[in-house]
C-alpha cells in the first residue's frame, strides 16, 4: 500500500481524534484545516494520476473553501464569540476516548467487511474513513459548543470523500464543485444563524437551547 | 360503436371530459355562473360517456385491459381492465354522477357569491374521475394513487360549506378515518406483493398459490377494517353521519350513493377476484358485519331528527344489506356451493345498485328541502307536501324503494337477498346455519325498522303543518333539481318492474368471475320478468306491479263511486276541543322514534334530557312549556375510539421524553439508528 496514502489516511482520522481531545476551539479550527489540508493532497494525487483540469479546479476549490474560507470564519467566529462558544463535551475525556476506541473497533469489525471489500487493497484505509465519519458523528453528540458541531459536520463529510476516493467511488469533477458550492453556501449560513442565534439567545451551547423545543 | 368506448382511447376521452371539466372550473373561479354551468356540464357529459364505457365493456365478449402512458416506477404501471363487474361499478358511478350533475346545475346556485363555485366543479370532476378510476384500475399502486384522488377531493367537497365549524370537524374525521383505512389497504397490497411480487390484480390472481393462509388471512382482515371504513360498516361507520349531511346535497347523493359502494367493490375484486378460495370464517364474518351494520344503521337512523344523518345511516343499513349478500356468497363459496353463491352476489351488485338511485334520489330531495328551509332539522319542518308537491311525491317515492315495498326496486334486492339467507339455512350445516338464522332475523327487523323511519321522516317532513316560518315559505325547487330528482324516482320504479331482466345482467357480471367459471346451471332463473331462486320461490315483479295498480284502482274507484258518489260534501273547521290547532299538537319526529328507541334502549344507550319553563318562577306549578331531548349515546367514542386516542396520546406523552430539544440527542439518535440500520443490513 502507498506510504503517502497511508501518511494521510492517517492524518485524516487522527485529526478526527483530535478534534475530541482539545478543549480550545482556535486548536480545533486549527485542526479541521489540517485535515481538509490532507483531503486536498490526496484530490491532488487523485489530478497528478488523471491529469483532468476539473480535478484541479475542484483542487483549487476545495483547498479556498475548506481550508482557507472555512479557517477564516471559524478564527473570527471564536474571537467574536469567545465568551459564548464552550469546547465542553457531555463525556469525560477518558470516557470519550473508550467510546472512540470502540467505534473504531466497530468500524474494523465484521460488521463492515463487506463495506471495506470494496477494493480489496485499501481495505484498511476504508475502514478507516468508516471509523472517521462514526468518531465525527460521535463529536457532534458529544461537545455542547456550536462550533464543535459545526467541525463534526464537515470532518463527516471529508470521511466520506475519504472514504469515496479509496473505494473508487469517485464522482464527477462537476459533482465535486457542486458539493463545494453546497458547503461554501453551507458554512456562510451557519455563520449567519450562528450570529442570529447569539444575539437572540447570548450562548451558542446547546445545552442552552432546549427550551427551544415546544 | 361499443368497442371504441369500451377502448383505451375511449377510456382517455372520459378522463379527458373530467379533467377539462376540472381545469375550467378554476380557470373560470371568478365567474360563479360560468363556473357552474362548465364544471357541472362537462360532469353530465363525462358521467354520459362512462355510461356507454360502461356499457361497451358489458357487452365486449372479453374483459377490455390496456395500460395507459408510462411510469417512470416498475411498480407502478397505469393499467386499466374493464371486465363486467369493473363496467357494472362504472355503469353505477356513471348513472348516478349524471344525474347528480343536471341537479347540481341549478343546486350549487345557493353558494354563488359565498363559496368559490370554481374550486367546488373542480374537485367535483376530479371526484368523480376518481371515482371511475378506482373502479377500473387493475394495479394496486395506481389503484392506491386513485383511491387516495377520490379521497381527497371528496374531503374538500365535504368542507365545501366551510363557516360552520361542524363542517370542518367533520371533514376533518372524515379525513382521518379515510386515512386510516387507507393505511391498512396499503398493508393488505404490500403483503400481496411479498407473496406474489406484484402489484398487477393479473399477477396476484395467478399467483394466488403462493400466498400462504397466513397471509391471506391477514389481507383479509387488513382489506376488511381499509374498505369497510370507506363502506361504512359499524364499528368504522363513525365519519359517515358527520361527513355526508356536512357536504353539499349532490355531493352527499353520490359519496351516499356511490362512494361508499368503492370499498364494496374491491371486497367483491379482492376477496372473491384474488383471494379464493379462502376459508369459512371469511363469509361469516361478512355476515355478522352486515346484519350488525344493517340492524343498528337503522336503529340510529331512527332516533336522528337532522334529515341527512338520518339518510347518511340509512347508508350503513344498507351496505349492511349489501354485505348481508356478500357475505352469503362467499360463505356458500367456502361451503362448495357455487350457485347459491351467485345469488347472494347477485342479490349484494342488485341492492347496491338499487340504493345508489334511491339514497341519491333521498338526498337530492333532502337537499331541495333544505335549499328552501335553510334547516335539516325535521322538528322544525313539516307541511311541504302543498308547497313542494313534487319533490314530496319524489321523496315518497325513495322512501317507499328503500323501505322495500313493491313494487319499487329496494324490495326485489330485498327479496334476493332473503332467498340469499333462507338458503343458507336450509343448505348449510350447523357450523353456519345459526349465522344464516340470524342474518334473516337482522334483515327482517332491518325491513320494519326502514319502513317506520321513513313513515317518520315523510310524515315530519311533508304532512301536517309547517313548523318554522322556513317551512312555511318554501317553494318548489328549479327546473334543473327536478330535471335530476325524477328520472332517479323513474329508475326506482322501473328497476323494480324490470328487475327479472336486471338479475339476468347481474348473472352475467358476477358470473364472470374466475370463482364461478365452470358452472353452468345457475341456481337463479329469470324468465319473462319472473326471479325463480332454484324452484324454492319466485316472485313475477310486472304482475306485483299490475296487481298493485288494479288494487290501487279497484280501491279509488270503490271509494269514488260506492262512498264519496252518494255522500254530500260539506266543509266546516275540525272539532278542535276548544282550541286552535297549531303545528305544536303534531307528532314530532323524537315523539314518533321514542317507543322503538325505548324497546332496543339496551343496544342504543338513549340519553334523555326533560327541561321544563314555568310560568311562575318560584312555586312551579304551571308549566309554560315541556321540552324533551332525546339523543342517543355514542358508545363507539366511549368505547372503542376514545381509549384508542388515550392510548395513542399516553403513547404520544411517553414518546415525547425522546424529544429533549438537545441537538446532541437528536444526532445521538441518528448514530443510533445507523449502527442499528448497518449491523442488521451487511
Amino acid at each position: 500500500m502507498n506510504m503517502n496514502l497511508q501518511f494521510l489516511a492517517m492524518t485524516i482520522f487522527l485529526t478526527t481524534i483530535f478534534f475530541h481531545i482539545i478543549r480550545r476551539n482556535s486548536y480545533t479550527a486549527s485542526a479541521y484545516a489540517v485535515q481538509s489540508l490532507a483531503v486536498v493532497l490526496l484530490l491532488f494525487r487523485s489530478f497528478l494520476a488523471t491529469g483532468s483540469l476539473s480535478m484541479l479546479l475542484t483542487v483549487i476549490l476545495v483547498l479556498a473553501i475548506k481550508v482557507f474560507l472555512a479557517l477564516h470564519l471559524f478564527s473570527n467566529f471564536v474571537k467574536k464569540y469567545k465568551p459564548g462558544v464552550s469546547a465542553t463535551a457531555y463525556l469525560n475525556l477518558p470516557l470519550t476516548l473508550i467510546v472512540v476506541a470502540a467505534l473504531s473497533a466497530f468500524a474494523h469489525s465484521r460488521v463492515f467487511a463487506p463495506l471495506a471489500a470494496i477494493v480489496p487493497e485499501n481495505a484498511a484505509l476504508l475502514s478507516l474513513g468508516i471509523a472517521g465519519m462514526l468518531i465525527s458523528l460521535l463529536l457532534m453528540v458529544n461537545r455542547k459548543g456550536i462550533l464543535s458541531q459545526i467541525i463534526g459536520v464537515l470532518s463527516l463529510e471529508n470521511s466520506i470523500v475519504v472514504f469515496g476516493l479509496f473505494a473508487g467511488l469517485e464522482q464527477s469533477a462537476i459533482l465535486q464543485i457542486g458539493i463545494m458550492f453546497n458547503i461554501l453556501v453551507w458554512l456562510i449560513i451557519t455563520s449567519i444563524f450562528s450570529s442570529m442565534i447569539y444575539r437572540h439567545f447570548g450562548a451558542l451551547e446547546t445545552a442552552e437551547m432546549t427550551s427551544l423545543k415546544e | 360503436m361499443t368497442e371504441f368506448f369500451a377502448s383505451s382511447r375511449g377510456f382517455v376521452v372520459l378522463l379527458l371530459l373530467f379533467a377539462i371539466g376540472a381545469a375550467g372550473s378554476l380557470l373560470f373561479n371568478k365567474n360563479d355562473r360560468q363556473a357552474n354551468y362548465w364544471s357541472n356540464l362537462f360532469a353530465c357529459a363525462g358521467s354520459l360517456w362512462g355510461m356507454f364505457v360502461a356499457i361497451g365493456a358489458l357487452v365486449a365478449p372479453e374483459p377490455v385491459a390496456f395500460t395507459l402512458g408510462f411510469s417512470p416506477f416498475s411498480l407502478l404501471r397505469f393499467s386499466f381492465l374493464l371486465d363486467r363487474l369493473a363496467a357494472f361499478f362504472l355503469f353505477v358511478i356513471s348513472l348516478i354522477a349524471f344525474f347528480c350533475s343536471i341537479y347540481a346545475i341549478d343546486y350549487v346556485k345557493h353558494y354563488y357569491g359565498k363559496y368559490g363555485i370554481g374550486t367546488l366543479g373542480f374537485f367535483y370532476n376530479i371526484f368523480i374521475a376518481g371515482m371511475l378510476l378506482v373502479a377500473s384500475a387493475a394495479n394496486g399502486l395506481f389503484f392506491l394513487v386513485a383511491w387516495e384522488i377520490m379521497s381527497v377531493a371528496s374531503f374538500f367537497l365535504v368542507i365545501h360549506d366551510r363557516d360552520e365549524q361542524e363542517n370542518i370537524r367533520a371533514g376533518l374525521l372524515y379525513l382521518i378515518m379515510t386515512h386510516l383505512g387507507t393505511a391498512f389497504i396499503i398493508a393488505a397490497f404490500l403483503l400481496l406483493y411479498r407473496s406474489t411480487g406484484s402489484f398487477d390484480f393479473s399477477a396476484i390472481q395467478s399467483g394466488g398459490a403462493a400466498i400462504s393462509p397466513v397471509v391471506k388471512n391477514a389481507v383479509f382482515v387488513l382489506s376488511l377494517i381499509g374498505f369497510g371504513t370507506k363502506a361504512g360498516i359499524i364499528p368504522l361507520h363513525v365519519w359517515l353521519p358527520a361527513a355526508h349531511p356536512a357536504a353539499p346535497s349532490h355531493i352527499s347523493g353520490l359519496m351516499s350513493g356511490v362512494m361508499i359502494k368503492t370499498g364494496i367493490y374491491m371486497m367483491i375484486r379482492v376477496f372473491l377476484d384474488l383471494l379464493a378460495p379462502f376459508p369459512l370464517w371469511w363469509g361469516v364474518v361478512l355476515l355478522i358485519a352486515g346484519a350488525v351494520s344493517a340492524l343498528l344503521g337503522v336503529l340510529y337512523a331512527l332516533a336522528e331528527h337532522d334529515i341527512k344523518k338520518l339518510l347518511a345511516y340509512h347508508s350503513i343499513e344498507n351496505i349492511g344489506i349489501i354485505l348481508l349478500g356478500l357475505g352469503s356468497a362467499l360463505t356458500f363459496l367456502s361451503l362448495q356451493l357455487p350457485t347459491l353463491a351467485l345469488l347472494g352476489l347477485v342479490a349484494s351488485l342488485f341492492h347496491t345498485l338499487n340504493h345508489a338511485t334511491f339514497k341519491s334520489l333521498l338526498f337530492l330531495g333532502a337537499g331541495a328541502v333544505i335549499n328552501q328551509t335553510h334547516t335539516r332539522n325535521m322538528e322544525e319542518l313539516g307541511g311541504l307536501i302543498r308547497l313542494m308537491p313534487q319533490t314530496a311525491l319524489l321523496f315518497l317515492t325513495g322512501s317507499m324503494a328503500i323501505s322495500a315495498l313493491p313494487p319499487f326496486n329496494g324490495f326485489f334486492s330485498e327479496w334476493l337477498t332473503f332467498q340469499s339467507l333462507f338458503q343458507g339455512i336450509a343448505a348449510t350445516d350447523s357450523r353456519t346455519i345459526w349465522v344464516f338464522v340470524i342474518a334473516a332475523g337482522s334483515l327482517a327487523f332491518t325491513g320494519g325498522l326502514a319502513l317506520a323511519c321513513f313513515v317518520k321522516a315523510f310524515g315530519a317532513v311533508f304532512l301536517a303543518r309547517p313548523r318554522s316560518n322556513e317551512a312555511q315559505h318554501a317553494r318548489e325547487p328549479s327546473f334543473f333539481m327536478l330535471a335530476g330528482m325524477w328520472p332517479l324516482a323513474a329508475l326506482s320504479l322501473l328497476f323494480g318492474i324490470v328487475s327479472g331482466y336486471v338479475a339476468n345482467i347481474l348473472q352475467d357480471v358476477a358470473g364472470t368471475l374466475s370463482v364461478f367459471q365452470g358452472f353452468p346451471s345457475p341456481f337463479l332463473l329469470a324468465e319473462t320478468g319472473r326471479i325463480s331462486a332454484g324452484g324454492f320461490s319466485f316472485v313475477s315483479p310486472p304482475v306485483v306491479f299490475l296487481l298493485l295498480l288494479i288494487a290501487l284502482f279497484a280501491v279509488f274507484t270503490a271509494f269514488n263511486f260506492l262512498f264519496f258518489k252518494k255522500q254530500k260534501t260539506t266543509f266546516g273547521p275540525t272539532w278542535d276541543c276548544g282550541a286552535d290547532l297549531t303545528p305544536r299538537m303534531e307528532i314530532t319526529s323524537t315523539g314518533f322514534a321514542r317507543s322503538i328507541i325505548l324497546i332496543f334502549k339496551g343496544i342504543m344507550k338513549p340519553t334523555m334530557l326533560k327541561s321544563v319553563e314555568c310560568r311562575d318562577g318560584e312555586t312551579r306549578y304551571l308549566p309554560k312549556s315541556r321540552e324533551i331531548r332525546l339523543g342517543i349515546s355514542n358508545i363507539y367514542d366511549t368505547c372503542l375510539y376514545k381509549p384508542a386516542q388515550d392510548l395513542a396520546l399516553r403513547f404520544s406523552l411517553y414518546a415525547r421524553k425522546m424529544q429533549s430539544g438537545l441537538i446532541n440527542m437528536y444526532i445521538l439518535y441518528i448514530l443510533a439508528a445507523l449502527l442499528g440500520a448497518l449491523y442488521f443490513s451487511l
